[in-house]
């Protein structure tokens, strides 16, 4: 049953196998699985592990045609960073401080009622770095870095609320029920790790809540579920089902295992059997159980040095939730984990980067909560040889509109038609600047580069072609890019 | 023959000629010539087929084996030990098939296969995105699949109700249920002025895609930007099938459960309830004149209350509410609740001065928080209250002004007075006073006094908030100069009978005198009694039991969520690329040409126009041209849903792409057999259960799943079936399995749905909000209810085996199980290792597993140690059962 043959095309799929070589193929990872009724899969369009036989579709695969980075740790400024504040330095919107903005369609944003006249940034921008880099005073610990990160400030996209927005930006669309990007890319490049997830999401552990959409901005849409990202539980244990039951120790386990091994060789599937999906399924107790001790101690940053806690923050008050976040990603993708993605911020207006009120606490708040976590990762993962592999990645949903939104303090409201996005490591080209925002940063002007656009860099420079990786579902070949994208050249090193 | 698996050529007609745009063929059964198998058509079909690949069936599987199969595949249970001896022991030929029929019959078996619907039907309780808001009354669909499955509801009924169910059979509830199929989809929310009109037609996409997929099984949805690459779908086509649902909405719509029983009980209730009505106006005509002349002779007049009611006003809506008049002279706003409504009341002025009018908004369980406002949180913000009259012949009607304003309670920021300033936006409102009534009092700046053909006019408008409209208004008029809210309420009738009372009665007019009685007999005793009798049984009259449904239709108040918004767009336009920025013509609705036969039906399947028709019928002539065989979408539509049976049968259709039928999809590996069960299916007037029960009763079912060598080497995907599909249990089997096994399942069915994982129901009975689905049902392949899924995935997860290793749920079931096992002290422990086996597995353990598990128990019982040892060792075997794949898969 797990040896069928492809609906549509020629090709063997590449996810079945004989039992033959599933057996050939050791080392199997935490998803290790076999694949049997790919449903939908009829057409399956992505790259092969050549040695693995392909019967595992987490085994790890070059991609296409193998870029620089292997991980990507994607750092969510969830609610929508404002770019005027943060990388895209306005000077004219400095001088035009409370003036109207000619022409400003006072539908943009979602508070229509309370469009104020063009608010300048409340902060300074110091220059630094060999680029002149203008950096918002808020981020005194990502100066060292910002040779190594390439901006991109003309993103736009094309929905102004949050929850679309979260879906665009995660899945290309800005519906439900399509896969994130670290799903196509675990599909695409299969998982280094063995005995742990391959995609990891972290969201606010300061009971501020989930990002708006919940789980669906991590979820597999069509891809079978393996691909899904696993949010780690912030009460408990942090994946499910890794805690046995108290009254019973690992002895117990052990023979409880021994005797589910014997009796499920005895049956159907067990020795002899040709079926490599009943296999799969006696060997997944093992990796089961492995996995129970594995994931703890991947997650364990009590393990760090002293030195690394503390450029990391991890025992500040002000940082330390997202410092535990960003040590425990590197922890990650040390392991070999290929995607981690940690949301800063939670779900309601000012609980996140979402400044309707007060643009310059709430910024200055969060910026206080990732600044000094989000530069000691870079510092980290560049001491430890890591950065070249590691795509980092920063940015929210949308950006924030020039004009204030009005209120005793002024804050900003949405604007889907300009963010900056920033990128480090893994192939990418440091202290580039790519495209331009209008005088006021209001919309991005010159070499604008929609999400599917930066969809298609992020797969690129993992080593996958934008094009070329797809998933029939429902009768039609489903791609992360939909129909468009273009590779942001500039980006690339 | 078309090979499923070959790959579309060139050669391969396209259009009506692609194979599955075909009219049903007919073909005679083959005759086998290489060996003698079988007992019908599908044995025939099926043989021919492996003849041709040189294949041979598998020998019939053990009967124990059949038997677990049957019950897992009909109901997703095991049968129980009792059970399964049924069968076993029943010698007689037809045994089997009397198993198949009574697992037919059991309602297990619609919670079973409502759950394969409900995926295709992207059915899910929530609206998703931003709050992901429940919707509480949306479990009845999931309540109509089971119990139409169970009635074995013809299928193309079945289609018909879920696109049309409120056209087609208002009078039935389960049909108002079955639309919940198109509004299971997500509903986008906090929506934009500026994204509204996107929304909307990413919403009428997903009714539209979604009925295509799962009835058609066609992606109609790629046409939305270009004509179809694939499929002869063009891109006017699908906005041509897109605008059937223009004006499509959800609802929350109060359904009566049972109309036919509510009008017998009407009928009989009418027939008693005339009797106190004669003894009524037999008292009015016979006694009541003397009773009056009698009291007029007393000399007393009538005691007139401060406020007169207006009772008798016509009252109209802007937008379209209508408006039940209350026996207290109130008027309960119903029907369309609009933005920014104007209520118009217009009532001949009682005779006399006029000093004040009173406003009362009154509180009702019609409105949420029982208002008194229609708003969502019960409030209302009327902005501007105004008074006019007018006599015949006069030009336009003369506005009187009110000098001031007071109320019982006013809304912080929101007082009474701003009811009656030149401000269009400000208002009066009451938040958070709801559910009680408040009332306001509007003085005039001079006394009007009014001539008996006076007309007032008074004009409410709501202008600040969306349907902030007061639910329950009254309005009141007093004469006393310093009127207050505290003062009596009354009728006009006294007014009227005062007036009355002022000519002597032989120069009273009839209308006077009828005036002046309606007024007396409220005073005379007798009257009193025989109408306290009459409105005593009037409070019997028997009240249609009514079930607040989740629907989709037109013209029903629409669920809103935050959204600037209208709820739909009165015309659907043919968009260029799907961009809105490039509207073409209107679209009107219709149907897809490639499945229109004969030059089609267009005119049969569209209704004839009912003027008084609440929705516009476009649905219903949707619903006629999906099941109409002969010139329509009905022989693919029929095609489609036996594939799905013969799917869930045998782990893959005829058809391996379930919702794609086009050319980008499988070949049909049995054509003719495809076409011979959906030929069937009609004839049986589309059957369900006759489907069911001729696919189960041909040796091809009930094949063994080891065939030989020659078999698996010839066959490794099994396209051929040349022996039965080993198949995993789906999320919900394991589940339910385990909790049946255990004896924890609670077979209590229907009704609302739970997000406990701790619930021991059956998993069908889960609430499927999107943003919070059951870790369990994600983890074995279960949907996430976003899009239509004609075939879940099969994975072997590590963390499908840490489930199974340390679940709390999973270890609960395994502890009650040890102790069912387990039984009382005395039994030897390998009698309570067979029982576990047989419940769990339907079959005894070998020599080799009782001696392993044996083993097992003394090793573990002695590693615990203490007087509990033995008890979990017991359920960590039982446990590993459930672990095991004999567990785990259909054999």
């Amino acid at each position: 049953m797990s040896t069928e043959t492809i609906r549509g095309f020629a090709e063997p799929h590449p996810l079945f196998a004989s039992r033959r070589e599933f057996l050939r193929k050791t080392g199997a990872g935490f998803g290790w699985l076999a694949l049997s009724a790919m449903a939908h899969a009829e057409s399956a369009t992505r790259p092969q592990a050549p040695a693995a036989g392909g019967l595992d579709p987490l085994a790890a695969h070059t991609g296409h045609f193998g870029g620089k980075a292997k991980s990507v740790i994607w750092l969510f400024m969830n609610g929508g960073q404002s770019q005027v504040d943060t990388w895209d330095y306005k000077p004219e919107l400095q001088k035009r401080d409370g003036q109207e903005l000619p022409g400003f369609d006072k539908n943009t944003g979602f508070f229509t009622g309370d469009v104020g006249p063009l608010l300048k940034s409340p902060f300074q921008f110091p220059q630094h770095g060999r680029s002149g880099c203008r950096v918002s005073e808020i981020f005194p610990s990502m100066i060292p870095h910002v040779d190594d990160m390439a901006f991109i400030h003309s993103c736009f996209t094309q929905t102004n609320n949050h929850s679309p927005a979260l879906f665009q930006i995660n899945t290309g669309f800005s519906r439900m029920g399509f896969p994130c990007v670290g799903s196509w890319v675990t599909y695409g490049l299969g998982s280094e790790s063995r005995n742990l997830p391959s995609f990891i999401v972290m969201y606010d552990t300061l009971g501020r809540g989930v990002p708006k959409g919940h789980a669906q901005n991590w979820g597999a849409g069509f891809l079978p579920g393996v691909f899904q990202g696993t949010a780690l539980n912030v009460q408990g244990s942090p994946i499910n089902n890794t805690d046995r039951d108290p009254a019973m120790g690992d002895a117990q386990q052990r023979e409880q295992l021994n005797l589910l091994r014997r009796l499920n060789q005895r049956g159907q599937g067990g020795a002899g059997g040709e079926d490599a999906e009943l296999a799969a399924r006696i060997e997944s107790y093992e990796l089961a159980y492995r996995m129970q001790t594995a994931a703890p101690e991947a997650l364990d940053v009590g393990r760090e040095p002293a030195g690394i806690r503390r450029l990391y923050g991890v025992d500040e008050k002000r940082c330390g939730h997202f410092a535990r976040q960003c040590l425990m990603a590197r922890r990650l993708v040390e392991r070999g984990v290929r995607f981690v993605q940690i949301y800063s911020g939670g779900m309601d207006n000012e609980r996140s980067w979402d400044g309707h009120v007060d643009i310059e606490g709430n910024h200055r708040q969060f910026a206080g909560e990732t600044d000094q976590p989000i530069g000691a990762l870079l510092t980290d993962l560049k001491q430890r040889g890591l950065l070249e592999s590691t795509l980092v990645v920063c940015c929210g949903e949308f950006g924030r509109l020039p004009v204030s939104q009005r209120g005793k303090k002024p804050g900003r409201d949405h604007n889907p038609h300009a963010f900056t996005t920033w990128m480090a490591g893994g192939g990418v080209r440091g202290g580039v600047h790519h495209g331009q925002t209008d005088d006021v940063g209001h919309k991005a002007v010159v070499d604008r580069v929609s999400v599917n656009d930066l969809h298609a860099t992020i797969l690129h420079l993992m080593g996958l072609h934008h094009e070329k990786l797809t998933f029939r579902f429902n009768g039609r070949d489903f791609r992360l890019t939909d129909v468009a994208g273009e590779v942001v050249r500039a980006v690339v090193a | 023959m078309m090979i499923r698996g070959g790959a579309a050529t060139n050669q391969e007609p396209s259009g009506k000629s692609f194979w599955s745009f075909q009219p049903l063929h007919h073909s005679p059964p083959p005759r086998l010539r290489g060996f003698s198998w079988g007992v019908g058509p599908i044995d025939a079909f099926v043989g021919k087929a492996l003849e041709e690949h040189q294949l041979q069936p598998a020998p019939a599987a053990p009967r124990r084996v059949l038997a677990r199969r049957l019950f897992l595949d009909l109901t997703g249970l095991p049968p129980t030990p009792e059970e399964l001896s049924r069968f076993l022991d029943d010698a007689a030929p037809d045994a089997w098939a009397r198993c198949v029929d009574r697992l037919l019959a059991s309602p297990r078996y619609g919670e079973r296969w409502c759950r394969h619907w409900l995926d295709v039907a992207r059915f899910g309780e929530s609206h998703g995105f931003e709050h992901d808001t429940d919707r509480p009354n949306a479990f009845h669909y999931r309540d109509f699949v089971i119990q139409a499955l169970n009635q074995d509801l013809p299928f193309d009924r079945f289609a018909r109700w879920q696109i049309a169910g409120d056209e087609l059979a208002p009078e039935n509830i389960l049909a108002w249920e079955a639309t919940g199929f198109l509004a299971a989809g997500t509903h986008a929310t906090q929506i934009t002025a500026n994204k509204a009109e996107k929304e909307r037609y990413d919403e009428l996409d997903d009714m539209a895609a979604t009925t295509g997929a799962a009835m058609l099984g066609l992606s109609v949805g790629c046409a939305r930007c270009h004509d179809h690459k694939f499929d002869p779908i063009a891109t006017e086509d699908y906005y041509r099938l897109i605008a059937t649902f223009t004006k499509t909405v959800r609802s929350d719509h109060e359904v009566p459960t049972d109309p036919a029983a509510h009008q017998r009980a009407m009928e009989e209730f009418r027939r008693d309830h005339a009797v106190f009505e004669q003894k009524l106006r037999a008292y009015e005509k016979d006694v009541l004149p003397s009773r009056l002349e009698a009291w007029e002779r007393t000399g007393e007049a009538p005691a007139a209350p401060e406020w007169l009611t207006l009772d008798g006003a016509d009252a109209r809506s802007k937008d379209g509410a209508t408006f039940a008049r209350q026996a207290d002279g109130s008027f309960i706003a119903q029907g369309k609740n609009g933005d920014f409504d104007v209520y118009t009341f217009r009532v001949r002025s009682p005779v006399g001065r006029i000093t004040a009018v009173r406003l009362d908004a009154m509180a009702d369980p019609s409105m949420p928080h029982r208002g008194p406002g229609r708003a969502g949180n019960g409030n209302f913000d009327l902005t501007d209250f105004a008074l006019a009259w007018e006599t015949p012949g006069a030009a336009q009607p003369q506005p009187l002004k009110f000098t001031s304003a007071a109320a019982t309670f006013e809304q912080s920021g929101l007082p009474v007075a701003a009811a009656i300033d030149d401000n269009p936006k400000s208002g009066w409102a009451v938040d958070p006073r709801f559910g009680t009534n408040h009332s306001a009092m509007f003085r005039l700046a001079a006394a009007f006094t009014n001539s008996p053909d006076t007309t007032l006019i008074f004009t409410l408008k709501f202008n600040g908030n969306n349907q902030h409209n007061i639910g329950r208004p009254r309005l009141s008029v007093t004469a006393a100069e310093s009127p207050s809210l505290k003062g009596e309420q009354g009728s006009m009738t006294v007014a009227e009978a005062s007036e009355a009372l002022r000519t002597p009665r032989e120069r009273r007019s009839t209308e006077a005198q009828a005036r002046l009685l309606a007024w007396f007999r409220t005073q005379d005793e007798g009257w009193k009694r025989l109408d306290g009798e009459r409105a005593k049984h009037a409070a019997r009259e028997p009240k249609p039991d009514m079930r607040r449904v989740l629907v989709c239709s037109e013209g029903l108040p629409a669920v809103r969520l935050n959204t600037q918004g209208p709820d739909f767009y009165e015309k659907t336009f043919l968009l260029k690329r799907g961009d809105l920025a490039q509207k073409q013509s209107e679209a009107a609705p219709g149907f897809l040409p490639v499945l229109m036969r004969d030059g089609g039906r267009g005119e049969g399947w569209t209704p004839r126009p009912q003027s008084e028709s609440r929705t516009p019928r476009h649905r219903t002539a949707l619903a006629e041209w999906m099941t109409d065989v002969d010139h329509g979408a009905g022989a693919l539509l029929a095609r489609v849903i036996v594939n799905r049976l013969w799917q869930h049968h045998f782990a893959m259709g005829i058809v391996a792409t379930p919702s794609d039928f086009g050319k980008q999809g499988a070949r049909p590996t049995h054509p003719e057999l495809l076409d011979y069960l959906a030929l069937r299916l009609i004839d049986s007037g589309w059957s369900l259960k006759a489907a069911h029960r001729e696919i189960l009763r041909s040796a091809t079912y009930q094949q063994a799943s080891m065939g030989d060598a020659d078999s698996a080497r010839k066959d490794p995907a099994n396209l051929w079936l040349s022996r039965y599909p080993r198949q995993r249990l789906d999320a919900e089997a394991i589940r339910d399995s385990m909790l049946a096994v255990s004896g924890r399942l609670d077979r209590r069915m229907f009704g609302p749905g739970s997000l406990e994982e701790t619930m021991t129901r059956r998993s069908v009975y889960f609430t499927m909000k999107r943003s919070r689905l059951i870790p369990m049902l994600t983890q074995f392949d279960g949907p996430d209810c976003l899009q239509s899924l004609g075939r879940r995935v099969n994975t072997t997860v590590a963390p499908q085996a840490l489930f199974l290793m340390n679940n709390s749920q999973v270890r609960a079931s395994a502890t009650v199980f040890a102790r069912l096992a387990t039984g009382s002290g005395s039994r030897p422990a390998a009698a309570s290792v067979r029982d576990a086996f047989e419940r769990a597995l339907a079959r005894p353990p070998s020599s080799e597993e009782l001696s392993d598990v044996l083993t097992f128990l003394e090793r573990q019982s002695a590693l615990y140690g203490g007087a509990d040892g033995r008890e979990r060792a017991m359920t960590d075997f039982c446990q590993a059962l459930f672990g095991m794949n004999d567990f785990l898969y259909v054999d």
